[in-house]
């Protein structure tokens, strides 16, 4: 069998109704990640009694583990772990009520969230302690001190390592396909295996995965720009 | 008035600070002299809680905490009636000149914007930056941003400005303009504790002169009796020794 290259230009465009759900659960999992990243980021700075430890072992744990692992225990973990309490508390949902593509959200923002908190935490430990110290001698509160002062300094220092986390999901949002989830990969699945056409398919996944990290890298790149002016000696306009 | 009253403060088994008993005056202005390590910078920590003291009584205004005893309430009230002028300037780097110094003013008075914009502008003027509002602390010279620094302390109309060596990070041509100012706010009245190796500014400045070794008030007295008339050896010692070093004429 011969490449067909009108058939990637075909497979590409049956592609682009997958996007969509590839991009949903990038930004899921990436903005819920990054939730919970902080979180277990302060937990673990602060070595918060017990919480602190929780949330080393999540780290160590989701990291030392597959994604795929995450999901396949989230799809079928979460079920046995929920429904008996829901239906113990007499309420009227279940597992099964949960659409494929949600197990892909849970799942995937737990994964982002343990490796998202090593990002935050390095993003925090970069802030000189004196910015925290002149918070609180201004009479802030540490809460306030973090939200106003450390946090922004940290996230703005770790949008190259932030932006690299994403399209790591990006990429890893693929393995949504194993629950079912009709993502770009599992849609060339599908444009592939109606047509006997795998090659041009995957290929065509392929461009439209690496166009879309391009995008994303662009993107961050403008981010950082506007956001760590303050680095560079700016002036704000 | 500022009084604290046996302040000790260890760090294992050293024990940096061993009982240090001061009053303040309002209006006065507080030299504290001594050499590298005597616990200077630990005491000024003390005062506004950045380092918990492990014994002793603070007195500012008409709020005493017990040191021991303290609550997080009581330092967040002990901290608003402080502000505090960091050697390393410390401004908030994600800040303009103008933010800077209103940001207490908004989280912490919770003072109408306009309004905390105002001041805020009308301090930056004073300290000379009137022209430098939207400016990052990254393009501001270090002598700038100390006074910017300076403005941020004003702002919150505290009892007593902690100032931590506030030159010692300067080019020596921006320590004047840095000093100026100070010497401008201490002839307003304005409460301070200043560590500072600048002897003929705190001789022109202070109205009281500590001077500390290894975690006391070796001496204390007018910065007269001080640098013409010290009375303890480790003063004279200290003074001889830093002595010869430039003077400022402002
Ligand atoms: N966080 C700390 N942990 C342990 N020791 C400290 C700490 N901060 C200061 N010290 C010690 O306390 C002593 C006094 O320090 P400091 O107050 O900075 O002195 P000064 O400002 O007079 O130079 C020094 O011996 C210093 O090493
Ligand atoms: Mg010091």
């Amino acid at each position: 069998m011969n490449l067909d290259p009108g058939f990637i230009w075909t497979a590409l465009r049956s592609l682009l109704q997958a996007v969509p759900t590839t991009l949903a659960i990038t930004a899921v999992s990436s903005l819920c990640g990054l939730l919970l990243g902080t979180v277990t980021a302060l937990l673990r700075i602060y070595r918060v009694p017990l919480l602190g430890q929780a949330s080393s072992a999540y780290v160590t744990f989701i990291r030392g583990t597959p994604m795929l692992t995450h999901l396949l225990l989230i799809y079928f973990g979460l079920p046995l772990l929920i429904d008996g309490p829901l239906a113990g508390a007499g309420l009227p949902v279940r597992s099964a009520m949960i659409p494929m593509i949600g197990f892909a959200y849970i799942a995937f923002s737990i994964t982002a969230g343990a490796y998202l908190s090593e990002v935050v935490r390095a993003g925090i430990q970069a802030v000189d302690r004196g910015q925290m110290e002149a918070g609180l001698a201004v009479g802030m509160t540490t809460g306030q001190a973090l939200r106003r002062i450390v946090l922004p300094q940290a996230m703005a220092a770790s949008v190259p390592n932030l932006s690299n986390s994403v399209i790591g999901m990006l990429h890893a949002s693929s393995l949504a396909f194993t629950v079912s989830v009709v993502d770009i990969n599992a849609q060339a699945q599908i444009v592939a295996s109606t047509n006997w056409r795998y090659f041009e398919a995957y290929l065509a996944a392929a461009i439209l995965y690496w166009g879309m990290t391009l995008a994303l890298e662009r993107l961050a790149a403008l981010v950082e720009r506007r956001i760590s002016l303050y680095n560079r000696g700016g002036v704000s306009s | 008035m500022i009084k604290l009253s046996g302040i000790r403060k260890k760090y294992g088994h050293h024990e940096v600070l061993q009982g240090i008993d001061a009053t303040v005056q309002k209006g006065e202005v507080v030299a504290i002299l001594g050499p590298s390590g005597s616990g200077k910078t630990t005491l000024l920590r003390c005062v506004n809680f950045l380092e918990r003291p492990n014994e002793g009584e603070l007195t500012i205004g008409d709020f005493t905490i017990q040191c021991k005893r303290a609550r997080k309430q009581d330092i967040y009230t002990l901290r608003r009636k402080t502000a505090m002028v960091f050697q390393q300037y410390n401004l908030f780097r994600h800040k303009t000149a103008l933010e800077n110094v209103m940001e207490g003013l908004l989280v912490v008075q919770k003072m109408p914007r306009d309004q905390a914009r105002e001041r805020s502008a009308q301090l930056l003027d004073k300290v000379g930056l009137g022209k430098k509002l939207d400016a990052y602390p990254s393009a501001l010279s270090g002598g700038q941003q100390q006074r910017v620094g300076i403005a941020r302390a004003l702002a919150g109309n505290p009892e007593v400005i902690l100032f931590d060596e506030p030159t010692s990070a300067l080019d020596p041509e921006l320590v004047g303009e840095v000093l100026a100012v100070i010497r401008t706010i201490a002839r307003e009245g304005i409460t301070m504790m200043i560590v500072t190796h600048e002897m003929s500014f705190a001789q022109d400045v202070a109205t009281q002169v500590l001077f500390m070794d290894e975690g006391v008030v070796v001496e204390r007295g007018t910065p007269r009796e001080m640098f013409s008339d010290p009375k303890e050896e480790r003063t004279r010692r200290f003074l001889k020794r830093i002595a010869p070093e430039p003077i400022y004429h402002i």
